[in-house]
């Protein structure tokens, strides 16, 4: 792209763990993010997303290898946070604060916060410099959050569920905001999320977790040209199922097939072929799991 | 460039995005010279990942209907209307011209009457 990719890795973990008492929150897993992608981290409640998250923005200590942007996260925190910005799923404003202060506040301890693209991006919502923190709705207060993270000059963004409960004109702004900010600056982005179907063609990769492990880890131009889905004609059927479909699903009567690494051309005599979503490509390889069912 | 973002599944996403800067080249909303629009804007706008448009952009620099001016962005070329139009044109013969000449003969059609026919609908 715009020359900005790294050698190193901007996240790279080997075996990376936590248990809480006996439950096993991630098992041993290997991560690599490399700098200027867009990553979207996938999978339903339980999985271990913010537990992953939390490791790799040294909030908890953690087993195996973890290294962001070169450094232990756990150990080199204070330092790494100038390189990484954060938007937590639960809104951890003070209530009793005003906007103009948290502005004050933020101007003050981080060294790469630019005020006035806060101010800029304040400008475009409803969100009054004198108004507090708790008489903003809960949009409001997300549209806060991302103004004082977009202007943050960090290498790393990571945002845990950024549209939970918010409305469409948040979710707009929200993915204006990272995609014009994104292509400017070339910074990374890990996306934690269970709602797929927004981000599918806004990530570059695709990471899926499961009950604390990886289910799969692609870029999307690798997920286009492993994954086919066919639906195919009844007359087929069998010798469809001969090349051993990794799912298969009915829809409107129709049988549905998914395969992996299976030339396409083979695929154009069974029925139409597409390209699947990955929604659907979730519950293939994740499966209508225990841990709380397929993402939406 | 308006932001339809309902995407044909059995195509990939970078060649349909430039599938509709072909179309608009070829219905005049973009003319010889005039910029791309920028690679953020359609991102953005279509909501897709930057390396998704820039591939599409590439792939028209690839056919020489785009060049990328250094610091500037991308513009298209002078010539790109007519060179897509010679491609277009031999689509239409290879393809589909000979299906529908098919369809006259089967019906008996000659050229007199398929002129005057097209004569009578047009305003």
């Amino acid at each position: 792209m715009t020359g900005v990719r790294d050698e190193t890795p901007v996240i790279e973990a080997r075996g990376l763990g936590k248990r809480f008492g006996e439950t096993i929150a991630l098992d041993g897993i290997d991560l690599r993010v490399d700098a200027g992608r867009i990553v979207g981290l996938i999978g339903p409640n339980g999985a271990g997303k913010t537990t992953a998250l939390n490791a790799i923005l040294g909030l908890i200590p953690h087993d195996g290898e973890l290294r962001v942007l070169g450094q232990d996260p756990w150990r080199a925190r204070d330092t790494l946070m100038r390189d990484v910005a954060f938007i937590a799923d639960v809104a951890v404003l003070p209530r009793w604060i005003r906007v103009s202060q948290l502005l004050d506040y933020v101007a003050a301890v981080h060294p790469r916060f630019d005020r006035a693209r806060a101010e800029t991006f304040l400008e475009r919502t409803s969100i009054r410099p004198r108004v507090k923190v708790k008489e903003l709705s809960k949009g409001m207060v997300a549209q806060l959050h991302l103004a004082i993270v977009m202007a943050i000059d960090a290498r790393l963004l990571v945002l845990d569920e950024p549209t939970l409960g918010l409305d469409i004109i948040y979710r707009k702004q929200l993915f204006d905001a990272l995609l014009e900010d994104y292509y400017e600056r070339g910074r990374t982005i890990v996306l934690a999320t269970h709602n797929v179907d927004e981000i599918e063609h806004v990530v570059t990769d695709v990471i899926f977790i499961d009950r604390g492990r990886i289910a799969l880890q692609a870029t999307m131009d690798e997920v286009e040209s492993r994954y086919r889905e066919v639906r195919v004609h009844p007359s087929r059927l069998t010798a469809a199922r001969e090349l051993v479909p990794i799912h298969e699903r009915e829809a409107l009567g129709q049988r549905i097939m998914l395969f992996e690494n299976v030339d396409a051309d083979r695929l154009a005599t069974l029925g139409e072929v597409r390209r699947p979503s990955v929604a659907d490509l979730f519950i293939a390889r994740v499966g209508n799991g225990a841990s709380g069912g397929p993402p939406r | 460039m308006k932001a339809d973002r309902e995407w044909n599944d059995g195509v990939p996403i970078y060649r349909q995005l430039r599938d509709r800067v072909v179309a608009m080249m070829l219905d005049g909303v973009l003319a010889e010279g005039d910029p791309l629009p920028s690679v953020r804007n359609v991102a953005a706008e279509y909501r897709v990942n930057p390396l998704t448009v820039m591939k599409a952009w590439e792939s028209l620099v690839d056919e020489g209907l785009v060049e990328m001016r250094r610091g500037r962005g991308m513009f298209i070329n002078a010539g790109a209307r007519a060179l897509l139009l010679k491609g277009e044109r031999q689509r239409f013969l290879d393809e589909e011209w000979p299906r529908i000449h098919e369809t006259i003969e089967r019906l008996g059609l000659d050229a007199d009457e398929l002129l005057r026919a097209r004569r009578r609908k047009k305003p």
